[in-house]
């Protein structure tokens, strides 16, 4: 167990010896490890403030509510302000609306739209509807996008679901990186009306590994965190997760260190991306998380843009 | 000493990143009604919270948990020793931290002795109602009012978990409360018996869009909303229901991220003289009456 001043000591110490570097040896079996030569230089030659690539956001309106920013030309300004060079979003529509290839065109054109190109449409498709190899063949081949988003809490399965496996077998011979939403929105405060509990991400400890190439992310992981499953799951799966969801004072420096009270695993940093859950929740929420842990200058640039160009990058 | 230099620097720039530098935090002179780290009377964990603390420029923490727990809220089992490590542990960090003990809705004789001991003739500053209790009674029980009554005259802070948990059969918001655990409902009829009695509904009730609405036209209730995943726009409409003068901030680490929390005020559209007053200036002036009586200055 570190205290928060032994990390501080410790990094203090890391920093003397790689100052200036950019990538560690990220050294996984999954290919997360080495930056290529583009990215270092890109990297080396952010003297000051490195950008960031958020991984969550969502564009269009949220079904239960009005939010601050769900005008795309409003929210492309406000992750501007947050210095978020590049947003993989996916469409709010996709949670309920059944006609997912109609989601998937409206969203590739709003991303179109606005933000020159710093947009990323993700698309999103239900494995456990009719046709769903279709929508996916759209979305790679159609609209070019570059991964699917699922919503199994909403979308009425579970990850033990056997399409859930040919579909994330299907994205990944394609290229495409698969998110899973654990979670949209806490349960205790959901619609009365509505079921969607948050996803259970043990299937995955058996999923994955026969698809060793996948390149799946956790979306809102809190939960996803908590099961006795999890560091089995982190060790044998290259699985990533997204830092919007994740709690507890200091929760990226517990989390790398080990010492996070609530998940009790080691999360290799090269697993974590930046996420903001935008416009859902505040961008200000995950941008002090940068802060609030004493991340090192190389931790920091792995979580806020490299260890999301490199997932998105690399090919199955 | 490296150390104090690296707890309170960023490697980066903030301001760079459209969030307040450390500097900047501290000057909000930031006041945190929700502080969990002595939960369970836990000084390790205390020393370990107080890390972030600093690191996030929190100028006072008011810990909910002195001498109480969940389950023995009053503190009933709690060794002579511990009693005096925690007593002794507030009065040595007076100018940082301060305590509010939890008591028992179903005990009201019991709690009122304890709020003598704590509060009256000790260091603490208030009372905190949990999320339930051992015999299931809702703050809005008559059971509360010797409780109220006394926490008015010593001039106490009273903060009261609230949440409106969907469940039931019907399914329905605050249906799935656990026994004993109010919602913003129980603290407008308690307000509404103590009209000049300030109650803070903690939580905003869980379920914010509800939770605001139940307590709006109560001008003695303010709203602490930490504990809930943060969502844009929530302080927009809380300060658009109630003003700005009711809102009282909690951090609620360490299970919840301080950036959960300052999120929610970061993204309302408030000038920083507002941010201010949510981050410490109305709970500055809840408190000064008792923090005065106890010949602790405040500045406001």
């Amino acid at each position: 167990m570190h205290a928060p001043a032994q990390r501080v000591n410790a990094l203090l110490s890391r920093r003397t010896f790689v100052a200036g570097s950019v990538v560690s040896a990220a050294g996984s079996r999954w290919g997360m490890g080495v930056a290529t030569a583009a990215q270092k230089q890109a990297s080396d030659g952010e003297l000051g403030s490195p950008e960031i690539v958020d991984t969550n956001v969502h564009l269009f309106r949220w079904p239960f509510r009005r939010l601050k920013y769900d005008r795309t030309d409003q929210l492309v300004q406000k992750l501007r302000r947050h210095r978020i060079t590049q947003a993989w979003a996916g469409s709010f529509d996709a949670v309920l609306h059944k006609q997912l290839d109609l989601v998937n065109a409206s969203l590739t054109e709003e991303c179109k739209k606005h933000g020159d190109g710093m947009l990323l449409p993700i698309g999103s498709v239900n494995p456990a509807w009719p046709d769903w190899q279709e929508d996916l063949r759209r979305c790679h081949e159609q609209y070019q996008m570059k991964g699917i988003r699922l919503y199994p809490g909403y979308h009425g399965y579970k990850l033990d679901h056997s399409a859930v496996a040919e579909l994330i077998a299907a994205a990944t011979k394609r290229g495409m990186i698969v998110q899973i939403a654990i979670r949209m929105e806490d349960e205790r405060v959901h619609q009365a009306s509505l079921l969607a509990p948050a996803v259970n991400s043990a299937p995955l400890l058996e999923l994955l590994p026969r698809v060793p190439d996948a390149r799946v992310q956790l979306l809102n992981a809190d939960t996803a965190l908590r099961g006795g499953h999890v560091q089995s799951m982190i060790d044998s799966t290259g699985v990533v997760v997204d830092i919007a969801g994740l709690e507890a004072q200091g929760a990226l420096g517990r989390l790398i260190d080990g010492t996070h009270s609530g998940y009790a695993i080691k999360l290799p940093v090269e697993r974590l991306l930046f996420g903001s859950h935008a416009p859902f929740f505040p961008c200000e929420s995950s941008i002090l998380k940068l802060f609030e842990s004493p991340l090192n200058r190389e931790e920091l640039q792995l979580v806020m843009h490299a260890n999301a160009r490199r997932l998105i990058e690399r090919r199955g | 000493m490296v150390e104090d230099r690296s707890r309170k620097s960023f490697e980066l720039n903030a301001a760079d990143y459209g969030v307040p530098t450390r500097d900047e935090l501290v000057a909000l002179r930031i006041w945190d009604m929700h502080y969990h780290g002595l939960w369970e009377g836990s000084l390790r964990q205390h020393d370990e919270t107080l890390f972030y603390v600093e690191r996030m420029g929190i100028e006072r923490v008011f810990s909910l948990d002195i001498a109480g727990t969940t389950e023995d809220p009053l503190g009933l089992h709690l060794a002579i020793d511990q009693k005096r490590e925690i007593r002794e542990l507030l009065e040595r960090q007076q100018d940082r931290v301060s305590g509010l003990i939890p008591i028992d809705p179903g005990l009201p004789v019991e709690s009122c002795a304890k709020m003598n001991e704590w509060i009256r003739n000790g260091p603490c500053v208030g009372i905190k109602y949990y999320g339930g209790n051992p015999s299931g009674v809702l703050c809005s029980h008559s059971n509360n009012f010797p409780i109220i009554e006394l926490a008015a005259e010593l001039g106490a802070l009273i903060y009261i978990h609230t949440w409106m948990i969907v469940g039931g059969e019907p399914r329905r918001p605050g249906g799935g409360n656990q026994k004993g655990e109010s919602t913003p409902m129980d603290v407008a009829m308690l307000a509404t018996r103590f009209p000049d009695v300030p109650l803070i509904c903690g939580h905003s009730g869980g379920d914010w869009e509800l939770g605001v609405r139940a307590v709006r036209d109560l001008p003695n209730v303010y709203i602490e909303f930490s504990g809930s995943d943060p969502h844009s726009g929530q302080i927009d409409y809380t300060v658009d229901q109630v003003g700005v003068d009711r809102l009282v901030w909690g951090g609620h680490g360490p299970t919840r991220s301080y950036s959960t929390e300052l999120s929610k005020v970061l993204d309302a559209d408030l000038n920083h003289d507002q941010r201010k007053q949510i981050f410490g200036g109305n709970l500055r002036r809840m408190a000064q009456r008792i923090f005065r009586d106890k010949g602790w200055s405040v500045e406001l």
